[in-house]
């Protein structure tokens, strides 16, 4: 695939097909000019990171009017007047101010494993993170505390909040990022932070290789979705699985295995008790061959031979 | 290291990596946890070199592997690393000296006409309310929120308005920080709304200065019709000279936006949006500093200064300082990149 955005410009994306799921990704440039993918953050998380930055932020005025309270150095009317005031003054600073200290986490975000990241690809700046937050106030706390006073409220009023609520609502929606407006204007993406998670390699493991041999003709059948579908399952631990799980996947492996042996013509019989040998004996070798097939651009998507993206298998 | 011979190639390429790319995990892991701070000299350069080399790896990966484990874990600790190595840099302190020395009057000062231009129209809303009132003192009840007009009504004799503009002194402290504070929320709350409604093309933003306007003018028509116009221009000077000005700005900053919107150029509106945001937020940050100045004047300076040419002097002054502070900070330094 050719590099056809300026550098910088991140493309909208959804995951391949060969993720299991389908993912809405980011990608981002960063000056190494390695593109790197992200997930994009659900609603759903964001939500409960703003719910517990608001309880957050509620948590910390609650103190502090304790502590003036107890403190007798006002009056109660002061306190509430204070506090209504605090709230209203301690939600922007909290928001920055988190973001830029803590690299583009809130607590809400870090709870959820969430994050901020420049579009750019580069740091986040104190001035994103200013915009999106300012603009916060107007997308959801200013439509939020009218809505809880929609009762003294006119109909016509309520008629215009609801429209604005549904406009705002609608901005991340609809755009391919989930960004809301704040994020568009700064110039952000809220992303899921990925776990570095490393699977041992299967291609490494000891195989009595010479039990199997496969020939150029028995590899010639699949490509890498069916070769990275085959790994997945062989990843699987089976020590972890419950006993009816485990009797499934091993019922699986062996369907798996008759499967390949019918399509790729393989005629020595493979004993019931070592389905899983045979199966890493041939994902290790249609790896290697594959593998040398893509060294000499002759990449090969699935079993029905496409190229990648129509080009030498470059991805990215 | 001795790797095995019989290994196919990206296995091998793997084999050969894997210590370097956990080395990195625990790296990036502690400065996650820590803080970039906490990583010694020596973590601090192995961080970059390593995070240069698994982004080496993952670009060769992508090209030769066919190991989904592998790609999985080098996107995932590439993405961590970039983020852990690209942290913004900034101090507390940096940050908002910059901000106060350089960003916000240079803001100002590059979007000094379209303050202007909101002056303008919330002065022109003060003549229009001061005009209806002459024509019909009935409008008073029309242009003035309930809330905001503390009790003074058309009905309000003269001494009535007069004990409101000199109560200070039997008021009680909490009292006055509560009045203060409503006040207070309510005026950031219409600026705030001045600002990012300006988005909308200007105009919610203009209507709502040229509204406030249209209240100011029919209470100070309210004052002058029982004869206190001078009492009531100090008593609004002391805090108004600060509070409106930032109104005024912050319809400054969203009329900022509204152009981006209306006349974006040769860019998208949307990076259009962006481009002017950058100074538009720095009028926003300033319109909230002036608030928050406004609001003690008005808690304290006000109940305390009694007099009326004290009080007028001291309006004025604290503009004043304003202007010194917006014209002048940061001059030498305009030029270069700011935040």
């Amino acid at each position: 695939m050719s590099r056809d955005g300026a550098p910088g410009r991140a493309r909208p994306g959804r995951a391949r097909p060969g993720g299991a799921e389908r993912r809405l990704l980011v990608e981002i440039l960063p000056p190494e000019g390695v593109p790197i993918r992200f997930e994009v953050a659900g609603l759903g998380a964001r939500t409960v990171a703003q719910i517990a930055d608001i309880l957050v932020t509620f948590a910390v005025l609650v103190v502090l009017m304790a502590v003036l309270f107890l403190s007798d150095l006002v009056s109660l009317e002061a306190v509430i007047a204070i506090g209504a005031l605090l709230f209203f003054a301690i939600r922007v600073p909290y928001y920055v101010l988190t973001e830029t200290l803590m690299n583009g986490q809130t607590w809400g975000k870090r709870l959820t494993g969430l994050r901020v990241i420049a579009a750019d690809g580069r740091s986040l700046t104190a001035h994103a993170v200013t915009v999106r937050n300012l603009l916060k106030e107007m997308e959801i706390f200013i439509p939020g505390t009218l809505l809880l006073a929609t009762t003294s409220l006119d109909r016509l009023t309520v008629i215009l909040l609801l429209g604005w609520i549904g406009i705002l609502l609608a901005v991340p929606l609809t755009n391919a990022h989930r960004q809301r407006l704040g994020d568009i204007l700064a110039g952000t993406y809220v992303v899921m932070l990925p776990t570095p998670v490393l699977l041992p390699d299967l291609a490494e493991q000891p195989v009595a290789d010479a039990a199997y041999r496969f020939l150029p003709h028995h590899l010639d059948h699949y490509g890498r979705y069916e070769l990275q579908t085959l790994e997945a399952l062989l990843q699987v631990d089976a020590g972890a699985l419950s006993r009816i799980a485990a009797e499934r996947h091993r019922a699986n492996l062996r369907k798996v295995a008759e499967t390949i042996s019918r399509r790729i013509g393989y005629e020595t019989h493979v004993p019931e008790a070592d389905t899983e040998g045979f199966l890493l004996a041939f994902y290790r070798t249609q790896r290697a061959y594959l593998e040398n097939r893509k060294l000499f651009g002759d990449a090969r998507e699935d079993k029905f031979h496409r190229d990648t993206d129509g080009s030498g298998g470059a991805r990215g | 290291m001795s790797v095995a011979q019989n290994l196919i190639r990206s296995a091998r390429f793997r084999a050969e990596r894997e210590a370097d790319w956990r080395r990195l995990e625990a790296i990036v892991t502690k400065a996650e946890r820590r803080g970039l701070k906490a990583l010694g000299f020596d973590e601090a350069q192995a961080m970059a070199t390593l995070y240069r080399q698994a982004m080496a790896s993952l670009s060769m990966a992508r090209e030769i592997s066919l190991d989904r484990a592998l790609l999985a874990y080098l996107e995932a600790l590439c993405a961590r690393a970039y983020l852990a190595v690209y942290a913004p840099q900034e101090r507390l302190g940096g940050m908002i000296g910059r901000l106060l020395v350089v960003g916000i009057p240079g803001a100002a000062r590059r979007l000094f006409p379209l303050i202007l231009i909101s002056y303008a129209i919330m002065a022109l809303g003060g003549l229009a309310g001061w005009m209806l009132f002459q024509n019909d003192p009935t409008w008073y009840d029309t242009l003035m929120p309930a809330g905001m007009a503390g009790g003074r009504g058309l009905e309000s004799s003269r001494e009535e308005l007069l004990a409101v503009i000199y109560s200070g002194q039997e008021a009680q402290s909490g009292q006055l920080a509560a009045f203060a504070s409503v006040l207070f929320s309510h005026n950031a709350r219409i600026a705030i709304l001045i600002f990012s409604l300006g988005v909308l093309a200007c105009v919610p933003g203009t209507v709502l200065t040229f509204l406030n306007g249209l209240t100011i003018g029919a209470f100070v028509a309210l004052h002058a019709d029982r004869g206190l116009l001078y009492d009531i221009v100090a008593w609004l000077s002391i805090h108004g000279v600060t509070e409106l000005s930032a109104v005024v700005i912050a319809c400054a900053g969203g009329l900022h936006l509204g152009q981006a919107v209306l006349f974006p150029g040769e860019v998208r509106r949307r990076d259009a949006l962006r481009r002017n945001a950058r100074d538009a937020v720095k009028l926003a940050l300033l319109a909230a500093l002036m608030l928050v100045v406004a609001a003690a004047l008005e808690g304290f300076g006000r109940q305390l200064i009694q007099d009326p040419g004290a009080r007028l002097r001291t309006g004025l002054a604290i503009g004043a300082l304003w202007v010194v502070w917006l014209g002048l900070s940061g001059r030498g330094r305009a030029g270069r990149g700011l935040t």
